[in-house]
């Protein structure tokens, strides 16, 4: 598992839905900020990514130092974005997979508003799981 | 784009150049030194030769021509390399120079997008960028391993005052003082001497001066001596001259003193020697040395035989590696080439500079001079650039370049630096924009915070230019830059660039960023002291609620630190701590409609009118219609406007939210108000109310709302709201004098030091959104205030919210008029009359419950009907008299029963009018009560009809406590209608009585009721059995009249309540159970419970009842005859109608009647054919009719009826008939006179239409035992 993650679903308009840190280090305080720069800025970068391929997981698009950060893009434009510090690619893919599966039975829920927070609890423990078997 | 042309371009024309080494006496220092300049500093301005156009012809043998040209003037003491810490504190002079510019600017609103598009590429990257770029790649002039900063030439300066001139250029160029360069071998010091006699015009005539120099051609060579005469001027600062200097400035001079002894022919005289020395010395020089340079290089190195050779040399010769490689002299043909390459790149022969760097590179490479190969792939990188060949190549050599001194380690750190600079500049020339930025940002992570924050600060810069725009990036980037300002102590420079960033993460979802973009500039515009700035930013973050409770305390101390220092209360206009609720806003305003308690406020409106549609005079039922009856109050027409009466406070309810984890201090809570008294200003007034909203919007001016004290007066609520808390609090406003009321915002002081405050939304645009539903009432912030009016308040005395069911209780409303004026007609409803009853005015003064026990002197059983209807209405009107007067308290009984289960709003309306004539003519009293009743016993009754009496039933009461602890004593148990008596069975008396029911149990009694409306029982009267039984061992004297006013009350409305729920239509009698709870603790008054249960009715009931009368046992002789008994069968007709029976009576009973209409039945289901049921029923009918079985088979009849064999009778309703019957007995036994039949008819009509209305059944006989006894 990486010791540093941080994952965001970051919506069509660019706000982030849903934001874990799934990372095995401790969590600090001026770290939420420092990494949520990184996966701001790097959604430029993604905005022109995103539209020269087909496929939906873009691999690494940015780093920052030794951070790097893996977007996978969504058919309606949803971005998952994951800010590691591993290299294992082949995991970063089936994590982004797996939690696109979790995402569309959110999306599918009637209840759930597109475009606004995620606030599954069940979501975020599924999403906390994948992180740990393929981070 | 020509890359001469380009930024960079130009930048290399100017500092790779050649340097000129001056060497000078002191008098000459001192001469120059007059005009406040040294002599460097008077020759620079003249060392850019704009216009020479000299032909230059190197290696090959086509000659070019040089347009533009400049030499560097150094000082032989300054041709070295450079002290860190010097260098470092030149650089971080540049920025903080820059920082003093942009203080007036921290003070303006931060850039928008918009701003900073518009902006031209120079003004993204201004001039101290530039000037620090410079001066970062000017740190390393003069290194040893490259060789276009080592001194082309030398010029000796003498002045005429010295003595023996001609041995001081001898002493000047003495090697003791040169630079280690030429020293230590590193440069040839063979290098081109030119000798300079400075005179002073003020001194004398030029004859000395002449004199001299003529001395020194003789001696030190024709053409390389000079004479300059300067200081012509004899006044200071001749006017002429300080003009024509004046242009010269730009580049870098300052004349500190003021005086300038130069005049405008010193100025050309020393332009005239600049430009003679650069083209009639320098660059023949550097001409002439390359062409031999490169014959040298020619013979050695070119050609296939000198290549083999170098290999061959170079591999044999197994040089140790070290950092900067083997030491090169500047014999050695390395350090020529590379001379020669960089006088041709000086002189801009870029093909011969590139093919020699080239060349130089392979040898490098071989020998592991890393730092030496990282220049030359430097270099010709540039090459390229200025080629405008193959960018590849040139971006190749450069990264190459860059991460080979990256790899040497900390000496090739600043070169890297250098080299990124240039490369990052030459992809800017290109439009690479992109790649620039991530240049900037590689080369920003080698260098200290300082530079680094510059260097990103440009990388941002990139991002912003690049296309598509990269703002995100260029934002991120500006944060870095900014981190890295305030770590090198450059706040000002770290607010700006926070504050470029600004409209990147302007609204920006992103709470973190947000709460640190907004945070650190707030924060260090406080510690710059520009507060109000400071504050507004930390405005943003306070109320965050995502954030460690450590970070929001310092969000929250840094705020209140920067509050506290501007030494003044701050009005912030919507403060976001606490969040106001503003959509729980509500505002309670009291027109005729008053209410008792806050709680009652909360009812949906629609209750209340349902409630009061009987109460209040139909014609004000629309509110419109009756302030038409008051035409003279013009604001009234005002549809929008609501009423509130003066010296009546007005409320507004909200809810107010902590966001943060700490508890927050919220003290004075008021609503911000306007009271205008002009009535006839109104009119306009409500037209512009929007208007005026507006500009309270945009001119938040609070102060002059609190001058209104005498109109009005406001409350003032001090809270603590606690981590996370909610609160909904009250605000009131007390109008004092008539005129409209305008509820403008709220006002709050935070901590004692902060005072926020919100204004209203307009009404109007809520309107629009709500569309009809706008008559919520919060849209109503103009109040009309009218006259003061008497009102009432009151409620009801310990109402309890949590009873047992049937629960009875005397309660007291208690009212009271607050003002002087009374009121009268007060009348009342009550939403739920099965709960609450008012009493009488008798009432009041009884002891309960000993005003419920029946008393025998009170013979006033009946209630009068009228009140029954009245009870009906649920209306009840006080009586006429009743008025309260001003100021006086009124008590009027109230009975409470709780009838069900559940929980129950109540809802009292009181209805008063006023006693003088006011704007409004009633006004109305609303109460709310919650009463939650819990299960307490549970009644039914089960009756059966008695068979062997006429007229009587069996009861079985089921008494099930459903309370978890509590027990009760059952009390007693009344028929309700008067004909009906209840006893116990006679076997009754032998039982001990069941005294309580204990929680949780159940019990089950039988009573005996009797019918005494019927003439055939005279025994009620008698008295031994009432319509009362009490089960309690008290006595008689405990019984409660239950024909008295609450109880009959209460069970009309019980009886009409579950008499909808009855299906049944014939019902025969009410009960009621008055049970008493057990007190647990004595100090409590006796409670009473009192269950109704009603439209009781017998199981099966038939109109026709009939009873077999005769003699039980009869001896009779039978040796004599046969025995005949006179029995009588009595019948009795208890319909409302005539009835006709018939009695049929037979001998034999076959047993066929019985069981053959279950047959056909069951043969009827169309084959489902069930066999067991079948033989159920016959089971059943085995048992019942197991005697006539026995005398089916046995078929002799024992008796016979012997009268008739059928009989018909005629009965009125209530009226009975006997009929005599005989039977023949022939042998002793026991016999059943059961095998009768009756059959009815009961015409319902009175006209006796038989084939209509005519229900009809008919019955077996009842068993009727006799024992006939053998006689003596």
């Amino acid at each position: 598992m990486a010791s540093t993650a941080c994952f965001v679903i970051v919506s069509k308009n660019d706000i982030p839905i849903y934001e874990a840190e799934v990372g095995s280090a401790p969590k600090k305080e001026d770290l939420a900020y420092h990494h949520q720069f990184i996966l701001h800025a790097a959604l430029d970068v993604v905005q022109d990514l995103a539209w020269t391929t087909n496929a939906m997981f873009l691999r690494s698009v940015d780093r920052f130092n030794d951070l790097v950060v893996s977007v996978y893009v969504t058919a309606g434009h949803t971005r998952f974005m994951l800010l590691h510090d591993s290299r294992s690619e082949d995991g970063i893919k089936s994590f982004f997979q797996e939690v696109h599966e979790l995402y569309i039975k959110i999306f599918l829920n009637p209840l759930y508003l597109p475009g606004s927070r995620i606030a599954s609890s069940h979501f975020d423990t599924k999403v906390r799981a994948l992180a740990r078997k393929y981070l | 784009m020509d890359p001469l042309r380009s930024y960079l371009g130009r930048v290399l024309l100017e500092d790779v150049t050649p340097v000129v080494m001056v060497l000078t006496t002191p008098l000459a220092e001192a001469a120059c030194r007059k005009s406040g300049l040294s002599f460097v500093d008077m020759l620079s301005p003249f060392s850019l030769l704009k216009k020479i156009d000299v032909p230059v012809r190197t290696a090959s043998d086509q000659p070019y021509r040089l347009q533009q040209f400049k030499i560097r003037m150094v000082y032989a003491s300054d041709v070295r390399k450079q002290d860190c810490e010097v260098a470092d504190a030149r650089i971080k002079l540049v920025v903080s120079e820059a920082n003093e510019n942009a203080l007036p600017d921290l003070l303006s609103d931060p850039p928008q997008l918009e701003d900073v598009l518009k902006k031209p590429e120079a003004e993204l990257c201004p001039l101290w960028i530039k000037r620090f770029n410079r001066e970062l790649v000017r740190t390393l002039s003069f290194s040893d391993h490259e060789t276009f900063d080592h001194p082309v030439a030398c010029l000796l300066v003498v002045s005429s005052k010295d003595k023996e001139p001609i041995s001081k250029f001898a002493d000047l160029f003495n090697t003791n003082q040169l630079p280690p360069l030429l020293n230590e071998g590193i440069m040839d010091p063979q290098i081109l001497k030119h000798y300079l006699v400075l005179h002073e015009q003020q001194d004398g005539p030029q004859e000395i001066a002449v004199n001299i120099l003529a001395e020194m051609r003789t001696t030190l060579g024709v053409n390389d001596c000079k004479l300059l005469s300067i200081n012509s001027s004899t006044q200071a600062d001749g006017s002429d001259a300080d003009n024509s200097w004046s242009t010269y400035k730009a580049h870098g001079l300052h004349n500190n003193e003021g005086t300038c002894f130069l005049n405008m022919d010193d100025l050309n005289e020393i332009k005239d020697f600049m430009q003679d020395f650069a083209s009639n010395h320098i660059i023949p020089y550097m001409e002439q040395k390359i062409r031999v340079l490169n014959q040298q290089v020619a013979t050695t190195r070119k050609g296939f035989r000198n290549q083999i050779k170098n290999l061959w040399w170079r591999k044999r010769d197994d040089v140790p590696e070290a950092a900067n490689g083997p030491m090169y002299t500047f014999t050695s043909i390395e350090s020529q080439i590379r001379v020669l390459s960089d006088y041709a790149f000086m002189l801009r022969d870029y093909e011969l500079a590139l093919s020699n760097y080239r060349l130089l590179s392979t040898d490098y490479k071989l020998d592991k001079a890393w730092k030496r190969f990282a220049g030359v792939q430097e270099m010709s990188g540039l090459c390229y650039f200025m080629l405008d060949q193959s960018r590849k190549d040139a971006e190749y050599c450069m990264e190459n370049a860059f991460t080979t001194y990256l790899r040497i380690g900390s000496s090739g750190q600043r070169n890297a630096t250098r080299c990124g600079l240039w490369w990052a500049e030459m992809l800017k020339t290109r439009g690479q924009h992109r790649e620039a930025s991530t240049v900037y940002f590689r080369i920003s992570n080698e260098e200290p915070s300082l530079h680094s924050a510059v260097l990103l600060e440009q990388a941002a810069c990139c991002y912003l230019l690049s296309s598509p725009r990269m703002l995100r990036k260029y934002g991120f980037h500006l944060i870095l830059a900014g981190n890295s300002y305030y770590l090198s102590d450059q706040k000002q420079h770290a607010v700006r660039a926070y504050r470029n960033a600004l409209f990147v993460y302007k609204q920006n979802p992103w709470s973190y960023i947000n709460n640190h973009v907004h945070f650190n500039v707030g924060r260090w515009y406080g510690v710059l002291g520009i507060f109000d700035v400071a504050i507004k930013h930390l405005l943003e973050v306070i109320a965050c609620s995502h954030q460690s409770l450590t970070t929001q305390s310092m969000f929250l101390n840094d705020f209140f630190h920067f509050v506290q220092s501007t030494g003044e209360k701050f009005d912030v206009y919507k403060l976001q701590l606490p969040v106001f609720n503003m959509s729980s806003l509500r505002v309670v305003n009291e027109d005729h409609r008053t209410y008792a308690s806050n709680a009652d406020v909360d009812v949906n409106e629609s209750i209340w009118q349902e409630l009061e549609e009987e109460l209040i005079p139909s014609s004000s039922v629309v509110r419109t219609n009756w302030l038409d009856t008051q035409p003279k109050s013009s604001p009234f027409r005002n549809n929008k406007a609501c009423i509130c009466v003066a010296g009546e406070a007005v409320k507004l309810n909200v809810e107010l939210k902590n966001p943060l984890q700490i508890s927050v201090n919220v003290s004075g809570i008021s609503l911000i108000c306007q009271l205008s008294t002009n009535l006839n200003a109104s009119e306009t007034g409500a037209l512009t109310t929007a208007a005026e909203e507006d500009i309270a919007n945009t001119k938040p001016s609070i102060s002059t709302f609190e001058s209104d004290g005498n109109n009005f007066t406001v409350s003032k609520l001090d809270i603590v709201l606690g981590g996370g808390e909610t609160k909904k609090i009250q605000l009131e406003v007390t109008p004092k004098v008539i005129g409209i009321l305008k509820l403008v915002g709220i006002r709050w002081t935070l901590s004692d030091s902060v005072v926020g405050y919100q204004y209203f939304e307009v009404a109007t645009q809520k309107k629009n959104k709500k569309g009809k539903r706008g008559a919520l009432r919060s849209l109503n912030n103009n109040l009309i205030v009218i006259k003061g009016l008497p009102k009432l308040t009151g409620y009801i005395e310990c109402l309890p919210a949590k009873a047992f069911t049937g629960d009875l209780q005397l309660l007291t409303l208690n009212l009271r008029n607050q003002s002087e004026h009374a009121v009268k007609n007060i009348k009342m409803k009550i939403s739920h009359p099965r709960f609450v009853i008012p009493g009488d005015s008798s009432d009041l003064d009884l002891e309960f419950p000993q005003c419920l026990r029946k008393h025998v002197q009170s013979d006033s059983n009946t209630v009068p009907e009228g009140t029954k209807e009245n009870v009906k209405g649920s209306l009840f009107a006080f009586p006429q008299d009743i008025k309260i007067q001003g100021d006086a308290t009124f008590s009027w009984p109230i009975w409470f029963h709780a009838a069900t289960p559940g929980n129950f709003s109540l809802y009292l309306s009181l209805y008063y009018e006023m006693e003088s004539t006011t704007d409004i003519p009633y006004r109305t009293l609303r109460m709310h009560y919650n009463v939650e009743v819990l299960p307490s016993l549970d009644v039914s009754f089960a009756i059966s009809m008695c068979s062997s009496r006429l007229q009587e039933y069996i009861v079985r009461m089921d008494v099930i406590n459903k309370t978890p602890s509590d027990s009760f004593t059952l009390h007693q148990l009344s028929c309700v209608r008067t004909k009906w008596a209840v006893s116990t069975l006679p076997s009754r008396d032998s039982i001990s009585f069941v005294e309580t029911v204990p929680a949780n149990q159940a019990v089950s009694c039988f009573f005996k009721i009797k019918d005494l409306s019927t003439s055939s029982c005279i025994e009620a009267a008698d008295g031994s059995c009432g319509s009362d039984i009490v089960l309690s061992p008290g006595g008689s004297t405990d019984v409660f009249d239950v024909s008295r006013t609450p109880i009959t009350d209460f069970h009309y409305q019980e009886r009409h309540q579950q008499g909808k729920l009855a299906k049944v239509p014939r019902s025969l009698l009410d009960f009621i159970l008055i049970s008493k709870a057990v007190a647990v603790n004595s100090s409590k008054t006796e409670q009473l419970l009192s269950h109704h249960t009603c439209h009781c009715s017998a199981l099966n009931q038939n109109p026709v009842w009939w009873l077999m009368e005769g003699p039980r046992t009869i001896t009779h002789d039978f040796s004599k005859s046969c025995c005949e008994a006179n029995i009588q069968l009595v019948i009795h007709n208890s319909s409302d109608h005539n009835a006709s029976v018939r009695v049929v009576t037979s001998d034999c009973m076959p047993e066929k009647s019985q069981t053959a209409p279950s047959h056909e039945s069951a043969s009827g289901q169309g084959g489902w054919y069930d066999v067991s049921l079948e033989n159920d029923i016959k089971a059943i009918s085995s048992t019942k009719g197991a005697h006539s079985q026995k005398q089916s088979s046995e078929s002799i009849s024992p008796f016979v009826w012997c009268s008739l064999s059928s009989a018909q009778v005629d009965l009125k309703p209530d009226s009975s008939a006997k009929i005599p019957l005989k039977v023949c007995i022939f042998a002793p036994g026991t016999y059943d006179f059961s095998t009768y039949e009756l059959h009815w008819k009961v015409h319902s009509s009175e006209s006796g239409q038989v084939d209509e209305n005519v229900t009809s059944g008919g019955g077996q006989g009842y068993p009727f035992y006799v024992n006939v006894l053998q006689g003596a």
